[in-house]
């Protein structure tokens, strides 16, 4: 099955960066990241990748669009934002909310959560894109 | 036929206010041996259990049971109704129906009763106000059985209204104190068994000996009151007659025979016991019919109002049933109806004006004929008011009130029966006088007019249908009840032969008696003066002392010892006496005068005489005249008789004008007769309005006490309207549909300054303290859709918010007729929600910074070799930070000024002056911007510091910015040249600010970023899109 991958949205760098590197050490095959609208759909629509992480606010853009297209494709995905964490839009309640600032460890726990129920649920029900 | 078990007679009971003293005396009195059932119906409240069971059983041993529906009636019990109740008796059954809205109770009991048991029935009227029990009683008379009521003697607070309304239909055989009543009772049923008339299927003889008492009965009759009953249906006959001997107690057959032979008053009640037939409605259907065929099609031609007369209309069966069938025959007639239905008996008319019958009584008539002219309540009908207002009910005596006049029809049914041939005489003309010309007469059964060719044709012999003769002149009828029984007399005898003739004839006559007859008077049996005639002022004076009608006490001297004989003779004969050539004292001496005295009738102690004065020629006066001097005699003569002729001229203009005042006098009699008739009809319309109103009056006075009760409500509403509209902190404003201010709350002056005295004036002529130019149309808007309103406006000072809302002002049949605005003022509210939005976005964008800060460590951490590096290389970024941070906070993080950025960088070098120009139009960056390109000038000019230009004492440094359009978009395009600082050196691996402005600004604007090492010095070119940046100088 080779590195798990995660697709990372979030319009600041410095934090797509810490992303990045956290997740990369850990043994992660790294998508984007990305910050803006257009192309983080893009990627979500298109890219091969196991899980998501999305910034809920892309420069005051909510990013539910991407959500849905990754609810549509089947991949397990958690918000971060910087607001508290019921802000989420009532059809994504459910799935993980991490709150800025957030420590690596917890990222990490939460994709390989989102990682792992993906796979109990298998294959069969993801669909194919 | 019923079973013989069956043949126990039922006792009907029934009792209202005072009833349950009487019933306890009764059934107290009754003993206990009786083979009948009773069943007592009283007008019981409603849902209330009634203790009269009880009370009852104290008083009689029979078993007190309340009837149940279905179960057999039997002798020996007591039953009772139950409250909410109707009870009533089919085929020897009890059936309970519930009670709805009958009001007689009692009628509908003793009316099924009277079909149940036939001449078993039995009918007790006792102690109640009102007039239920009198329909029954006549039902239950009908039907052969014994009807009783209560008397009370005395007993000022008695409530006689059901007896007397039972006793006043004459169907009532017995009216006795209640012990009395209970004797009477208890004999009747005890006799009730006994056979008294003989078997005569067992005994031929004895049908014989029926016969023969039938015979003699019927011939006692036929003298006694001039009916022939030997036609009658033998057994009906038999059956009545044994009714009257059981009511008599004379169990006997020629015992009665004999009573009734010595007993005229007997004889009286047998006739009226054997023509009482069922009153109903429709009675003798056969004679309506031809009624309807032969008399009724006249009423209606050409004629606008038709007028019936039933005189003798008793409890109205008779008056509804000619109203039924004037509609049933009207069609599209528009002819108004009236009839005038009379009686003496009052209680009876009230029944007749409640107009609701026993349903029993209506059985046979067709459906149709019920659902037109009635309206079922439970188990009676009441007459349609369709019906009920066609008959007008008075009271009206047919003998001594004057008639009614000028109606269509008399319908007299069964009436005329009960009055003697006299009468009959004197009410036939009376008719002929009421019905106009052309007019009809309908008669029952029994009577006839035959007697009467003269005033009425037979139409219809047999269902005694007649029609009214024109006769000529005006014969005088009515006034024969008002005048003296010496009057009546003389017609008597005028009227009854002479009644064809003319008027002329009968004038003569009166002529005669007037100017030739003989002075006479008539006398009754005591010799008391009944009439006088013209001129008996010769053989009589008035007497001394006080006025007398005594003959004897006024005839002149000497008559009184021959007329006393004559009247002694006479009486004692019958016959004629005469006294002839009786010397009468007067003045001029004796006078002989002849004196005949005649009988005109010698009934009893009604005996009237007629006393006859004639003078006698005395034989001396004879001969004194032949011998008194012709001469003188002729002179005398002559003289005489000028005077005489004189006299008679003045006699005769005299007689003329009393003639002609007479005549006057008839018409003017006449008149006033119809008038009273028409008084009387307006009487009872009155009467009947009277009712109406006082119903009317009893709903106005309960409709005005809820009204009351509304508007006091109202008051209070209204308190607490004009309360609430005053104290509301809510600015509310009423307006109507043209705009125009209704009302409005205290509050408004917030809005609008209005004053008490501006309403009615147009909103629109008023200022206010919003911006608010959309009211008119917002206004309209809401009236024409009815829809709610709402708008958030602020104050032109910009210091108070407003909530507007237009609402529809809706009536209470929810037409739209006004608008009503409120103004809220949400002033707090706004700015609470600034204030929440505020500490929202500042939690976020805290979280936002922590979040860089904490990423930035992670990334120095992996670049530092030392903690001392990482230390200088946070606190340095950390200060970068927080200079651009201090400049959004100073712009109230909308917008940072991008000189402010580079400045805030570089402003120990700018001081220094030439080493650093900064130039490029005033742009202001939003704060994502702000800090993005605040951290990438914060490293350039580290860097510049640290290695570049600023590093070195002659180095310089130049930023400049300018907007560029690229691909059709318009770019904010900022350069950064150094030079004159130490050898640059493009470095072997890009250190982190490199990293991070380059990677920044195409990261997160899709800008870019260039860094050129130059040998002169570094050069960066950072381009930004425009849309994160605004032009000008932006809020200071």
């Amino acid at each position: 099955m080779g590195e798990p991958g995660v697709l990372i949205v979030e319009d600041e760098m410095l934090l797509a960066m810490m992303y990045e590197d956290v997740l990369s050490a850990e043994g992660w095959r790294i998508v984007g990241p990305v910050g803006r609208l257009d192309k983080a759909i893009a990627l979500a629509r298109n890219a091969a990748f196991d899980v998501a992480l999305l910034d809920v606010n892309l420069h005051g853009e909510p990013s539910y669009p991407i959500a849905r297209v990754l609810a549509e494709r089947g991949i397990p995905f958690a918000f971060v934002t910087g607001y508290e964490g019921d802000i989420v839009a009532p059809n994504f309640q459910g799935r993980p909310v991490l709150t800025k600032p957030c420590r690596a460890a917890e990222i990490v726990t939460v994709l390989r959560n989102l990682l792992a129920s993906a796979q109990d649920a298998g294959p069969g029900l993801a669909p194919a894109g | 036929m019923q079973p013989s078990r069956d043949s126990f007679p039922v006792v009907g009971i029934g009792a209202s206010a005072g009833g349950v003293e009487a019933l306890s005396r009764l059934f107290h009195q009754l003993g206990t041996e009786l083979h009948a059932a009773f069943v007592v119906v009283t007008h019981l409240a409603r849902h209330r259990e009634s203790l009269l069971p009880e009370i009852l059983a104290r008083y009689t041993a029979m078993p007190v049971v309340a009837a149940i529906d279905g179960q057999p009636i039997e002798p020996g019990r007591l039953y009772l109704n139950s409250p909410d109740t109707i009870l009533t008796v089919m085929n020897g059954r009890f059936v309970v129906t519930e009670r709805t809205e009958e009001r007689n109770p009692i009628d509908i009991l003793l009316a099924s009763v009277a079909v149940s048991a036939g001449h078993r029935a039995i009918a007790v009227i006792l102690s109640g106000t009102g007039t239920d029990g009198a329909i029954g009683v006549k039902a239950v008379r009908e039907a052969g059985g014994l009807t009783l009521a209560q008397r009370f003697d005395g007993d000022l607070n008695a409530h006689h209204g059901m007896p007397d309304a039972a006793v006043a239909t004459g169907f009532v055989d017995d009216v006795l104190p209640i012990e009395a009543l209970a004797a009477r009772l208890a004999d009747y049923i005890t006799s009730f068994g006994a056979t008294v008339l003989p078997d005569t299927a067992a005994d031929e003889s004895a049908r014989g000996q029926l016969d023969g008492a039938k015979a003699e009965i019927c011939a006692i009759l036929n003298a006694r009151v001039g009916h022939d009953f030997s036609g009658y249906k033998t057994s009906t006959f038999l059956r009545r007659l044994a009714r009257r001997m059981l009511v008599r107690r004379i169990l006997d057959l020629p015992g009665y025979v004999a009573f009734i032979r010595a007993n005229g008053e007997e004889a009286d009640l047998l006739f009226r016991e054997l023509l009482i037939g069922v009153s109903s409605f429709f009675r003798n259907p056969g004679a309506y019919d031809v009624l309807a065929a032969q008399a009724i099609p006249h009423l209606f031609s050409g004629r606008d109002s038709i007028r019936v007369w039933v005189p003798g209309c008793s409890t109205g069966e008779e008056a509804y049933t000619l109203a039924i069938l004037l509609r049933e025959h009207a069609g599209t007639s528009q002819a108004r109806l009236q009839i005038f239905a009379t009686d003496v008996d009052e209680n009876a008319l009230a029944v007749a004006r409640q107009g609701r019958y026993p349903a029993r009584l209506l059985e046979t008539q067709p459906p149709e004929r019920l659902a037109r002219f009635f309206v079922r309540e439970g188990s009676s009908y009441a007459v349609a008011k369709e019906i009920r207002d066609i008959c007008m009910f008075a009271c009206h005596s047919l003998i001594r009130d004057p008639p009614f006049s000028r109606v269509d029809l008399i319908s007299c049914r069964n009436l005329l029966i009960y009055f003697g041939a006299d009468l009959q005489n004197q009410v036939m003309p009376l008719f002929h006088y009421a019905i106009r010309p052309g007019g009809f007469l309908f008669l029952g059964s029994s009577e006839h007019a035959s007697r009467h060719t003269a005033l009425f044709e037979p139409l219809d012999s047999k269902h005694r249908v007649f029609r009214r003769r024109d006769l000529p002149g005006r014969p005088t009828i009515f006034s024969a009840a008002m005048q003296s029984a010496g009057q009546r007399a003389l017609r008597a005898g005028a009227i009854g032969p002479a009644a064809g003739k003319s008027a002329i004839v009968a004038r003569g006559q009166a002529l005669v008696l007037e100017r030739y007859a003989p002075a006479h008077v008539v006398i009754n049996r005591d010799g008391s003066v009944l009439h006088f005639s013209v001129r008996t002022g010769k053989y009589l004076e008035a007497p001394t002392g006080s006025p007398s009608r005594d003959l004897l006490a006024m005839v002149r001297r000497g008559l009184a010892p021959a007329l006393r004989s004559a009247l002694k003779e006479t009486a004692e004969t019958g016959r004629v006496a005469r006294r002839d050539n009786v010397g009468m004292q007067t003045e001029a001496g004796t006078q002989p005068v002849n004196l005949v005295l005649q009988p005109i009738q010698d009934r009893g102690p009604e005996a009237e005489w007629l006393v006859v004065f004639t003078d006698a020629m005395p034989p001396d006066a004879q001969a004194a005249r032949a011998a008194a001097p012709p001469v003188e005699r002729d002179e005398a003569i002559r003289q005489l008789e000028a005077e005489v002729g004189e006299t008679r001229q003045q006699l005769a203009s005299t007689i003329e004008e009393h003639l002609l005042s007479e005549e006057e006098l008839k018409s003017v009699n006449e008149e006033m007769l119809s008038m009273n008739e028409e008084l009387q009809s307006a009487n009872e319309e009155l009467e009947t309005s009277k009712e109406e109103l006082q119903s009317v009056n009893e709903e106005l006075h309960s409709v005005n006490a809820e009204l009351s009760d509304k508007v006091d409500e109202l008051d209070r509403s209204n308190n607490d309207v004009r309360n609430l509209l005053d104290s509301t902190q809510i600015a509310t404003l009423f307006l109507d549909e043209s705009l125009n201010i209704r009302t409005f709350t205290p509050a408004v002056s917030e809005v609008f300054r209005l004053l008490p005295g501006d309403r009615g004036r147009s909103i629109l002529d008023f200022g206010n303290a919003l911006d608010y130019g959309e009211l008119a149309d917002d206004a309209n808007a809401t009236l024409a859709s009815g829809a709610a309103l709402e708008r958030k406006l602020v104050t032109r000072d910009g210091t108070t918010h407003f909530l507007v809302r237009l609402l529809p002002y809706r009536k209470a049949d929810d037409v739209i007729d006004g608008v009503i605005l409120t103004f809220v003022n949400v002033t707090s509210l706004v700015e609470l929600g600034q204030q929440q939005a505020l500490v929202s976005e500042l939690n976020h964008r805290v979280k936002n910074v922590l979040a860089v800060v904490s990423s930035l460590a992670h990334q120095l951490a992996r670049r530092c070799a030392t903690l001392q590096e990482f230390d200088a290389g946070f606190a340095d970024r950390m200060a970068g930070l927080a200079s651009t941070h201090s400049i959004l906070a100073r712009n109230n993080w909308v917008s940072a000024p991008l000189v402010g950025l580079i400045l805030g960088e570089l402003h120990a070098f700018v001081a220094d002056a030439g080493r650093v120009t900064v130039s490029g139009p005033e742009v202001q960056l939003n704060p994502h911007a702000a800090t993005t390109l605040g951290i990438a000038i914060h490293e350039l000019a580290t860097n510049a510091v640290k290695y570049g230009a600023l590093a070195a004492e002659r180095g310089r440094l130049v930023v400049t910015w300018a907007f560029e359009m690229r691909d059709a978009a318009e770019w904010l395009v900022l350069e950064w040249r150094e030079n004159g600082g130490p050898p640059v050196v493009e470095p072997q691996r890009k250190s982190f600010g490199t990293e991070l402005i380059e990677r920044s600004l195409a990261y997160e604007f899709d800008g870019s970023a260039r860094i050129e090492f130059l040998p002169d010095g570094v050069v960066v070119t950072l381009a930004l899109p425009g849309e994160h940046v605004t032009r000008g100088a932006g809020p200071s």
